[in-house]
């Protein structure tokens, strides 16, 4: 996976300012942005599946991926607060600002995988990187075969993006299998983990790609229940996540391997992810 | 090539200090190594004096520096975001061909990937660069098993090599022209590039007697380290020596991560501060949340030497990562420098052959 970024913001964040915050689940929100300059907003483009350096002023820089599609969606991020700067970004409302350097990293296939069957599979807040491919996807619909997305999460509670999958779910042709890991009074879909879905969903397995993001262990579970269907490595996509400063190659920390997720990431398909030779 | 004689050095760095801050080998006060840092006075800056203690890194990457300054108003919510260019010209004098190699990877690193490193690049446009042969090793050197000296060969403005009473002086650019028009040298004889190419050659030649310190023959273990055919003892072994004190790092030449934090000054402002960072400390991969990918220290040890003697690596440098300086054998408080690194790898291909 590769693709060069010309137009990136690279060292000056631009500023945006945060038009709505949106509580998802938990811990959770959703920050729709628009650039200050208007030139800005019109020559940011992004491919899904890349990421951006987000400023909290005063606080620092994180990175964060981009879970709008690169075609008419409104341009958003959503953040779990789990450390300082994102716990203060967490305190900001509708009329601040904040900082935005990118995109970076190569995304996900769009045009190589046209004509394809796409699975998508996520757990908890693994649905965050995968909803611009969904969304791009979607938007293209009829060049696609079956189109299913295998998602679980701890409790109900804790599905994110409720409202878009219930939409999601009533476009035709759109497959969806939703899971908790316990049962919970009311809850009338499965029960069980992510990858115990794989098998009941019958995933196609000729001419398909999957797309894979989650924690660890669900993740190498998935794994194992897509190969074990017939998938070959190299149509098992997924997105990595490493402690970043800089976005753009040079401070490297996100080195994974003989890699930077930075920038030969944060796409991987599953075959170089073997070759890795390091913990995901 | 020209000709400097030796009692005009203070002339060469007065002439510099016209136009540019000055870098080099200052000896300190009670002896000791010197130290590769600024120099307020020109005159301090010493082309005989030994291999300075520490790399010229800082000049172009320092240990903390400011990338970008910016003030947020909570109540009109109005951000203002600079980046000035504050970089003086500078000029490194004396700079050995070991550490003239690291700089040119830290270029490649910097500049040549894909996106350019903006900060580097102010530090790094604005340069004069004096180069100085080592006409005879150190104990602690191993330049010629690493391909980077002890001869400069590209990347310099000037490259002195002492002969006698003198220093040939070589330009290598239009830049060093100009400084010998300015200091009205005289040109070298016709057996100048012989007698340079001699004094090279003798300098090799007392390698073996005189750079006792350390050997690192590095080819033979790149295919290793590369390809990931080294046994997880070996790494162990070289783990429980590492303190994870990073100094290693601080003093390699090329070495170059680091780590960025944004600091709110008293007076309003925030500066993002980047600062000098090392993969051998736990933290450098911690995410928030607690999530470490890497967690034992072996772990840790042997990304730095794939980074420093992988072809993956090379590839970025556009040569092996290690320039040969001796410097991390000298203050590792384990016996891990990378010599020895490499020397207990050796050891392990070789006991692998004798199986």
């Amino acid at each position: 996976m590769s693709g060069s970024n010309a137009g990136a913001i690279v060292t000056v964040p631009e500023i945006a300012v945060i038009d709505e915050v949106r509580e998802e689940i938990e811990d959770v929100r959703t920050f729709f942005f628009s650039f200050e300059k208007p030139e800005i907003a019109k020559s940011f483009r992004i491919k899904s599946g890349q990421f951006v350096m987000c400023t909290v002023f005063g606080a620092g820089e994180f990175a964060v991926s981009l879970p709008f599609s690169p075609e008419g969606d409104r341009p958003h991020l959503s953040v779990r607060q789990v450390g300082k700067v994102t716990r203060a970004l967490h305190e900001l409302k509708a009329g601040d600002k904040i900082g935005l350097r990118g995109p970076f990293g190569n995304g996900f296939p769009f045009e190589a995988i046209r004509g394809k069957n796409v699975i998508y599979v996520a757990g908890g807040i693994g649905l965050i990187p995968l909803r611009s491919s969904i969304v791009h996807v979607l938007q293209h619909r009829q060049d696609f075969g079956r189109i299913l997305l295998i998602y679980g999460s701890k409790s109900s509670q804790e599905l994110m993006y409720r409202d878009m999958i219930a939409k999601w779910q009533a476009t035709e042709g759109f497959e969806t299998y939703i899971t908790i890991d316990r049962p919970e009074p009311g809850w009338k879909g499965q029960v069980g983990f992510v990858h115990t879905l794989v098998g009941p969903a019958k995933v196609p397995v000729e001419n398909t790609i999957a797309f894979v993001c989650g924690p660890p262990l669900m993740f190498n579970s998935v794994i194992k229940e897509l190969l074990a269907a017939g998938l070959k490595d190299d149509a098992i996509v997924s997105t990595l996540e490493r402690h970043m400063k800089c976005g753009i190659g040079k401070c490297q920390h996100c080195a994974i391997g003989r890699t930077l997720v930075c920038t030969d990431g944060p796409v991987y398909t599953y075959r170089q992810i073997k070759t890795l030779g390091e913990q995901i | 090539m020209y000709i400097l004689p030796r009692n005009q050095v203070p002339a060469l760095t007065a002439a510099l200090a016209e136009d540019y801050d000055l870098y080099g080998p200052v000896l300190r006060p009670g002896g000791g190594d010197p130290m590769f840092e600024r120099a307020a006075d020109p005159a301090a800056i010493r082309m005989d004096a030994a291999i300075s203690y520490n790399p010229p890194k800082s000049a172009v990457f320092p240990q903390a520096e400011r990338i970008l300054s910016y003030r947020y108003d909570r109540e009109s919510r109005e951000a203002v975001l600079v980046r000035d260019d504050l970089v003086r010209p500078k000029a490194l004098v004396g700079i050995r061909a070991c550490d003239l190699t690291g700089l040119l990877c830290l270029d490649r690193f910097y500049l040549g990937q894909e996106y350019v490193d903006e900060v580097y690049r102010d530090h790094r446009k604005k340069m004069f660069i004096v180069a100085n042969t080592c006409v005879r090793p150190f104990p602690q050197c191993f330049c010629v098993c690493t391909d980077s000296g002890p001869a400069p060969r590209e990347g310099f403005d000037v490259a002195l090599t002492g002969v006698g009473d003198d220093y040939l002086f070589e330009t290598g650019s239009e830049k060093g022209e100009a400084l010998a028009r300015k200091l009205g040298l005289k040109e070298a004889g016709p057996d100048a590039a012989a007698l340079k190419a001699k004094t090279v050659d003798e300098s090799i030649a007392r390698f073996d007697a005189e750079a006792t310190e350390n050997k690192a023959w590095i080819s033979r273990v790149m295919n290793r380290i590369t390809m990931g055919f080294i046994g997880n003892d070996v790494w162990e072994y070289i783990g429980d020596q590492c303190f994870e004190c990073g100094a290693c790092s601080f003093v390699c030449p090329t070495c170059s991560c680091f780590n960025i934090e944004d600091v709110n000054t008293r007076d309003g402002m925030t500066d993002r501060m980047r600062s000098w960072d090392s993969c051998s400390f736990e933290g450098y991969t911690r995410m928030a949340g607690d999530h470490n990918p890497r967690k034992p220290v072996e772990d840790r040890r042997n990304k730095r030497f794939f980074c420093k003697l992988s072809f993956s690596q090379s590839k970025k440098y556009l040569r092996p990562g290690c320039v040969g300086c001796g410097r991390c054998a000298r203050v590792c408080p384990g016996d891990i420098g990378l010599p020895n690194v490499v020397t207990y790898i050796r050891r392990e291909i070789t006991k692998a052959g004798a199986k």
